[in-house]
């Protein structure tokens, strides 16, 4: 394995970004860190900055006005790292698919920035903390 | 306050006002029995709406926007608490090309932002309003598209 990936792939330290989200997926996020799934166990941690970050916790469609900051938030993360879309509006828009606000969803605007980005899905409006936990496992051991 | 009470003190609006129309909520869905729709058109609003508040004491709830694709409306919410009663000011402004309307947030600090979003997503004027700035959309979002006329398709 390759040295950046395996030290990847140990406690990674994640950034929340909500790029216009209704705040469900966050809440559900933030319920990761409380003590009954408390992520901390596994090295997982939020971290105030995307320079300390290993993955970006993304929340939310993607709207023309947070398009751009997630460009830069994505562009500042410390490479290599991992993209999570939380959420069904993240995976793929959701009910806002045709809002005329929206530039999304997630893997496309990352992409523009990246096309070699690692992106990792995990639907659910929204999903539960299990769910959460699971896809990032599922995604650290594909990687 | 009962919905005969607020009848009879609604009723005083056309003592007042002369030429302005009243109807019933239609349907129970609108709210019919508790709810009461002032028709005016744009010049008359400030003078309806600064009665509803002032005289009447009634509470500013919302205003929406309508693109009635003939005209455009306006619809400033007003409630009575004790009653559960809501009278709507329904204001028609029938210039498409420069849809313009007076302002109520000289009247009422609180309808200031929803007139600005009215102005973002309608492109509906508002004379007089003291800040009538980009609230909602983004900030590279063309100037003069309004995303919720009708004639847009997104």
């Amino acid at each position: 394995m390759n040295w950046k990936l395996w030290s990847l792939k140990k406690s990674i330290w994640v950034f929340h970004v909500n790029t216009g989200a209704c705040n469900n997926c966050d809440i559900e996020i933030v319920n990761l860190l409380t003590p009954k799934f408390d992520v901390e166990r596994f090295g997982i941690k939020l971290v105030g900055s995307p320079r300390h970050a290993d993955a970006l916790l993304v929340t939310g469609g993607g709207t023309r006005q947070a398009a751009v900051r997630l460009r830069e938030v994505y562009r500042q993360t410390a490479k290599p790292c991992v993209v999570f879309c939380m959420g069904a509006c993240a995976c793929g828009m959701g009910i806002f698919e045709k809002g005329y606000h929206m530039a999304g969803p997630i893997d496309k605007i990352v992409k523009e920035v990246d096309p070699n980005a690692i992106i990792a899905y995990v639907p659910g409006c929204p999903p539960k903390p299990e769910t959460m936990i699971s896809g990032v496992v599922k995604a650290l051991s594909a990687l | 306050m009962k919905q005969h009470e607020l009848d009879n003190r609604l009723s005083t609006i056309e003592d007042k006002l002369i030429r302005i129309e009243r109807r019933r909520a239609p349907s129970a869905a609108e709210g019919a029995g508790d709810r009461v729709y002032l028709l005016c058109e744009r010049e008359q609003v400030f003078e309806i709406c600064r009665f509803l508040f002032e005289d009447l004491a009634l509470r500013f709830v919302i205003s929406t926007g309508v693109d009635a694709e003939d005209c455009f409306e306006v619809l400033h919410h007003f409630a009575n608490d004790e009653s559960g009663c809501i009278a709507t000011v329904r204001a028609f402004i029938r210039d498409r090309e420069n849809p313009e309307i007076e302002s109520i947030t000289p009247l009422i600090p609180g309808a200031e932002w929803i007139e600005r979003e009215m102005h973002d997503v309608l492109g509906i004027g508002f004379k007089n309003h003291p800040n009538l700035r980009r609230l909602i959309l983004d900030d590279d979002w063309p100037e003069g598209v309004y995303p919720l006329r009708k004639e847009v398709q997104t």
